[in-house]
């Protein structure tokens, strides 16, 4: 909502898979410690402090973005899924949750909820993507558990139609 | 990692925003935010006021100038836009190529081509790319608007012609000409990573264009290269004739990932490469 | 893609040991429900920021807080003056004059590397602890820097720690065989001038922290955090803060990875306990990834300086002389033990029996360093294996051929080293087969030509790496004969509850290594129920007694110490099992058997006791038995087989497994750029028997990306000024999956025969990425100028150095022949 006036803080409401919240907050606030502090979303991680790792990926929309290089006003009236949103309600996990599991594409799980978001984004655009278009999507994804190989495949695999 | 206390404003216009800018000391625009927010993280700068330009949809167009002699990207245009934009790959596709290689798809989704040129960083693609391109940058300010081209655009590391209280509003790239063709080479620190050093070239009936970057707090013309280019012999033999001592014109600095001297090197290589890619895609 | 061929396996087929069974870990952690130590809130906490000296070495004249106190929502502070009075300093490890290091939670009195914390700032936000920070006026008189380890031990230059009397902090001469007669029989001495082993480290995603909490009524802390060495962590705390170990409750669940990065954390975590006490409230300390950069947990640089090889002719090896320079920065905290961990491996994977090494360990005005993927044997490792290439490419000797001829054979397994050591089993012959096949070296000069047409130099190269793992701990007191640490344990319990079900503990810290998943393969096989039947509880938490002295998740032994402990705690459960149904059933032990989840009689399987029965007997319904029915309530302390080292000779068998990694790599270099890229990958690992092999090819593959990173792009650059100029991501470039190259595996399988499962540990890896890359950007080289490469790390300028002028580094090789 567009606000011409000054202020330190604004009310926001922002939907965050499928639940709307209104917030009183401050415009120095980043997103990510509005999610993982304010909300107890706590699945989105922090890996850096330069918008290097994606640990903090979520979509807005249906964009994959950095929920550390952006402030909660800026997010003011969008809609936003985080990690919490990917599975049911009663648990069953998405086809590429499953294929995460499945391809043993987790180690330590820390940047584990950003690849997630990063590959879901991906996947709604693109649903059978490439090798190399799994690359680039997840480029911007850290891990210094895997070295990203399960994880590519297991990305493509979702694309394929299921498990290896 | 933690931004020091700062005011806000969303603005609904063009105006208004550049309002808040002329009336606030120490206000900043703030565009798709990759780099200031994570400036004002490392409190390597802490404005008084952001003023969000989310709402300002008449800066998110891309469209053709009335002639069609220009394509004009909104300043808020994001470079996933310019990837996907069917205007772009008809008019200038070189725009998208190199938007495809900036950082990663998140920032992509995020970062603006105006934030990008506006920043100034001497990694950054867009200002070497845009001043081979011939680009011309429009600047609204409270009481008028002007234009500026590229070559006056970039004054220094983060400063350009935008002054305070004013605003960058679109960009116009001429549009590609029969006979045109675009490249830019360069090295990366991995793959799409942030650039070492790299040449943006633009040859054909216009002449030869070649802009190298990294190198200095603004992106340089090659002009003596461009000179020796000027006759229109883009063998491979004459670039790289062309290209001799044009490192030492340059006073590039020495890093962790580059001496001063390796980035010579580089550039010399990078201007090649980017000429004859772009002679080849002028004749293809 | 994985070859897999398995020799002699420990339990039996159809058994969940041997599957690649997918992690009971997963569920939560794709679903973002994992608990790292961020995640865990207590209202009224406050947050705990540091203020950091921007000096890399300064004396602190004065501390002004008054500006920093005023600001509203700021609870308190803590600076170095109040901590020496709380606190003594944390125990040394290094004899003198290297012991004499006073460290302290904060710095005391003077600064002496970039980003040391001087004083704790904590406030009601994050935000407000930051903005308390920037207000602490914190005045220093800048001192001289010195930020090479040799520089360090020169006469004149400035000494960090005036209680020592200089820099060095650990000496030794470390010599086995006749070295002498070695290099009189030697038909050529190739010396090398000198071999670098850059600073780096693992740079786990999720940094260091903690959120503690002080009970004031029974004078206990908890700390939920990521320390991966508790037991470590713990023995440093407890006599520095004045306390039992049993007031130190060390808490962690999931941990965003460690590679030995998170060993050293007990500073920080000392700083949080005082003022968890001092302003009665949980506090939390979150490190921001410049900070971890800055000051935590680098690697050891080290250089072997003045190294000569004694070769025969006929390219048999017979030993080395080096003088090993190794830099600490700033702080001893897990050092100097890297100065004795590197003779696990001090021959490599070669038959040589003559060894001289005098190691030398300085102290530098850098980060601390502390244990990281591969700790000290990496960098041994990685001097062996340029050696042999360095040896093969002066010599005329073919890399592959020169190998087979001096690998430790598979006949001469178990293998005593010089130094006592002893390899337990592996083929490395067979391994490195396996890694040429895989990546197709019979085509490498096809390839080369068709690089060459592209402008590109193409090399193949070999790297053969140990994963040397469970350590004995008695080899500290060869760098100090007065310590009293020796042998290794790990600790596991596990139960059945009074429903039946089953529930294992540990005392280990997993980062990502699978061990509840593992954990419960081995049990399942051996309770005979299904792994989904098995409950392991996630992490570490003292509270349990589950833990030893040296409980905690690093240095390659989980699948030998861990898994030792559950295994023996599994097998005393199951004695127990039967042994109730014996009582119930008043029939010989023997008579039964456990299956399919229940213990029953061998010949009548109808007469059978479910899980749910055996488990509520001695917890519910005990009465009528004439002896105490058994517990059903198992702990188990793995103790590995060790002697203490012999001290005056430094020989003994100072790590229990030895597993084999063999890793061979295609490069391209640009001519004109010196650009390098891996454009082909193939990593063979053979860590005995194999658990879950898709867990432990993860590992492998990790291991492979962290290598990749060390050897292109990951380096702590420092400038003489001391300053850190790559303290983030920005500059410190972290491969991403566009980065990686093309990956084939393989696997066989070399028992253990000391371990209680066939298995050993191999999380580590042991660097083999950065040796195959090393002698792949060489073989590249030799058709543009020959360099030879003598750095580990080998970024873009260094390369294009070598391929400009090749003559610099091929002066620094000389051979002298008979």
């Amino acid at each position: 909502m567009s606000v011409s006036t000054t202020s330190t803080h604004r009310t926001i409401s922002v939907e965050i898979n499928g639940t709307t919240y209104e917030r009183d907050v401050p415009a120095s606030l980043l997103l990510v410690h509005f999610l993982r502090d304010d909300l107890d979303l706590t699945g989105t991680h922090i890996g850096c402090d330069t918008g290097s790792c994606g640990a903090c990926t979520v979509q807005l929309g249906s964009a994959a973005i950095k929920s550390c290089c952006m402030l909660a006003v800026q997010a003011d009236g969008a809609s936003i899924t985080t990690v919490e949103g990917l599975a049911s309600e009663d648990g069953e996990l998405t086809p590429l949750q499953r294929s995460f599991h499945e391809h043993h594409a987790l180690q330590c799980g820390y940047c584990t909820p950003g690849m997630l978001m990063s590959a879901t984004a991906l996947l709604e655009q693109n649903p059978s993507p490439s090798e190399h278009e799994v690359k680039v999507a997840l480029q911007g994804n850290l891990c210094r558990c895997t070295g990203y190989w399960n994880i590519v495949e297991a990305v493509v695999a979702v694309g394929e139609g299921g498990a290896r | 990692m933690l931004l020091r206390e700062v005011e806000y404003a969303r603005p609904a216009t063009v105006e208004e925003a550049i309002g808040l800018l002329s009336e606030h000391d120490g206000a900043r625009a703030l565009a798709g935010g990759q780099t200031l927010v994570n400036v004002m993280k490392a409190r390597a700068a802490s404005p008084d006021l952001l003023v969000d330009l989310a709402d300002l949809d008449e800066l998110r167009t891309i469209s053709f100038s009335a002639d069609q002699s220009a394509l004009e990207l909104g300043a808020m245009v994001t470079n996933t836009q310019v990837i996907g934009s069917s205007e772009v790959e008809v008019a200038r596709p070189i725009l998208a190529e190199v938007a495809a290689t900036i950082a990663d798809v998140q920032i992509r989704n995020r970062g603006t081509i105006g934030g990008n040129v506006c920043v100034n960083d001497p990694t950054n693609h867009y200002p070497p790319l845009l001043t081979a391109l011939g680009a011309s940058f429009t600047i609204r300010g409270a009481s008028a608007e002007r234009t500026v081209p590229a070559d006056e655009f970039f004054l220094g590391v983060y400063l350009t012609a935008v002054e305070e209280g004013e605003l960058l509003t679109k960009i116009s790239v001429p549009t590609r000409r029969p006979g045109t063709g675009d490249a830019m080479a360069g090295i990366t620190v991995g793959a799409h990573g942030t650039y070492l050093v790299n040449a943006a070239a633009t040859v054909g009936p216009a002449g030869t264009r070649i802009v190298i970057g990294c190198v200095s707090s603004v992106p340089v013309r090659a002009a003596a290269m461009e000179e020796h280019l000027a006759a229109g012999d883009l063998s491979e033999a004459n670039v790289r004739a062309a290209v001799t001592g044009l490192g030492a014109t340059l006073d590039p600095p020495s890093d962790v990932h580059a001496t001063a001297d390796y980035r010579r090197h580089l550039a010399e290589v990078s201007a090649v490469r980017a000429v004859l890619q772009a002679a080849a895609r002028a004749k293809g | 893609m994985t070859a897999v061929e398995t020799d002699a396996p420990i339990l039996s087929k159809g058994s969940a040991v041997g599957q690649s069974v997918p992690r009971k870990e997963d569920r939560r952690l794709v679903q973002g429900q994992g608990v790292f130590f961020d995640d865990v809130k207590r209202k009224g906490m406050g947050y705990l920021h540091f203020v950091r000296s921007p000096y890399a070495h300064a004396t602190i004249v004065s501390i002004d807080l008054s500006a920093a106190l005023e600001l509203p929502g700021v609870y308190g502070t803590l600076t170095g003056d109040e901590v020496a009075i709380l606190t003594d300093p944390f125990f040394q490890i290094a004899a003198p004059p290297g012991g004499h290091v006073k460290d302290y939670a904060l710095a005391v009195g003077k600064v002496r590397y970039l980003g040391e914390p001087v004083v704790a700032v904590v406030a009601e936000t994050r935000e407000l602890a930051r903005d308390a920070a920037e207000l602490v006026m914190v005045d220093y008189e800048p001192l001289e820097v010195v930020v090479d380890a040799r520089a360090a031990l020169a006469e004149g230059a400035p000494v960090l720690h005036e209680d020592c009397g200089g820099n060095l902090s650990y000496s030794g001469v470390w010599e086995w065989g006749d070295v002498d007669a070695a290099f009189a029989e030697a038909d050529h001495v190739v010396s090398i001038d000198q071999l670098h082993f850059d600073r780096f480290n693992s740079t786990p995603l999720e940094c260091g922290g903690a959120l503690v909490e002080y009970n004031r009524g029974t004078g206990q802390w908890t700390m939920y955090t990521n320390n991966q060495f508790p037991g470590f962590a713990a023995i440093m705390m407890g006599p520095a803060m004045r306390v039992g170990l049993d007031k130190l409750r060390i808490v962690t669940q999931d941990i965003g990875g460690g590679f030995g990065n998170k060993i050293t954390s007990h500073p920080q975590l000392v700083a949080c306990c005082l003022l968890a006490r001092k302003l009665k409230r949980a506090i939390q300390w979150t490190e921001w990834r410049t900070e971890f950069h800055q000051s935590m947990s680098h690697g050891n640089e080290r250089w072997f300086e003045g190294t000569e090889v004694a070769v025969k002719a006929d390219g048999t090896l017979l030993g080395f002389r080096t003088t090993a320079i190794d830099d600490a920065g700033a702080y001893l905290r897990y050092e100097p033990l890297g100065g004795v961990i590197w003779s696990q491996v001090a021959a490599g994977m070669y038959k040589w029996r003559h060894i001289r090494l005098e190691f030398t360990q300085a102290m530098t005005n850098k980060a601390p360093v502390s244990p990281n993927r591969g700790y000290s044997r990496m960098q041994q490792l990685w001097f062996t294996e340029r050696v042999i290439d360095i040896v093969a490419h002066t010599l005329g000797f073919d890399p592959v051929e020169i190998r087979r001829k001096n690998f430790v054979q598979p006949e001469d397994m178990p293998y005593e080293t010089p130094n006592g050591c002893v390899y337990d089993s592996g083929d490395y012959p067979r391994a490195m087969e396996m890694a040429l096949e895989l990546i197709g070296a019979e085509r490498i000069e096809e390839r080369r030509a068709e690089a060459a047409s592209r402008g590109k130099l193409l090399g193949l190269g070999i790297g053969s790496t140990l994963d040397s793992g469970t350590n004995n701990f008695g080899q500290s007191q060869l760098i100090n004969p007065d310590l009293q640490f020796s042998g290794n344990n790990e600790v596991a319990t596990v139960k059945l509850d009074i429903f039946g079900e089953v529930v294992v503990t540990l005392g280990t810290t997993p980062q990502g290594q699978s061990h509840e998943t593992t954990a419960a393969q081995v049990v399942a096989d051996i309770l005979h129920c299904e792994v989904d039947a098995v409950h392991v509880r996630a992490g570490h938490d003292s509270y349990w007694n589950s833990h030893a002295g040296f409980s905690g998740t690093y240095a390659s032994q989980f699948a030998v110490t861990g898994l030792g402990a559950v295994k023996g705690a599994a097998d005393m459960l199951a004695g127990q099992m039967v042994k109730l149904a014996s009582m119930v059933f008043q029939c010989p032990e023997d008579a039964i058997e456990l299956a399919d989840g229940f213990a029953r009689i061998k010949d009548n399987p109808e007469a059978a006791l479910p899980f749910m029965a055996l488990g509520a007997i001695p917890n519910a319904n005990n009465a009528g038995f004439p002896e105490d029915p058994p517990t059903m309530n198992c702990r188990f302390v793995y103790r590995p087989p060790f002697d203490v080292p012999d001290k005056e000779r430094k020989f003994g068998n100072l790590t229990l497994t030895y597993a084999t990694q063999i890793h061979a790599c295609v490069v391209e270099i640009d001519r004109e750029t010196g650009v390098t890229e891996v454009v082909d990958y193939a990593a063979v690992d053979d860590c005995g028997v194999r658990i879950n092999p898709q867990i432990v090819e993860g590992q492998v593959m990790g291991a492979t990306a962290h290598a990749i990173g060390a050897a292109l792009w990951e380096s702590f650059v420092y400038d003489e000024d001391g300053n850190l100029l790559t303290p983030n991501f920005y500059d410190y470039h972290v491969p991403h999956a566009l980065d990686m190259p093309p990956l084939k595996t393989g696997a066989f399988e070399s028992p253990s025969p000391f371990t209680p499962l066939g298995t050993k540990g191999m999380g580590e890896g042991g660097g083999g990425g950065i040796h195959c890359i090393c002698a792949g950007i060489q073989d590249a080289l030799r058709a543009a100028g020959g360099a030879i490469v003598t750095d580990s790390h080998n970024p873009y300028h260094r390369v294009w150095e070598m391929l400009a002028n090749p003559e610099r580094s091929r002066g620094t090789v000389e051979v002298t022949s008979r």
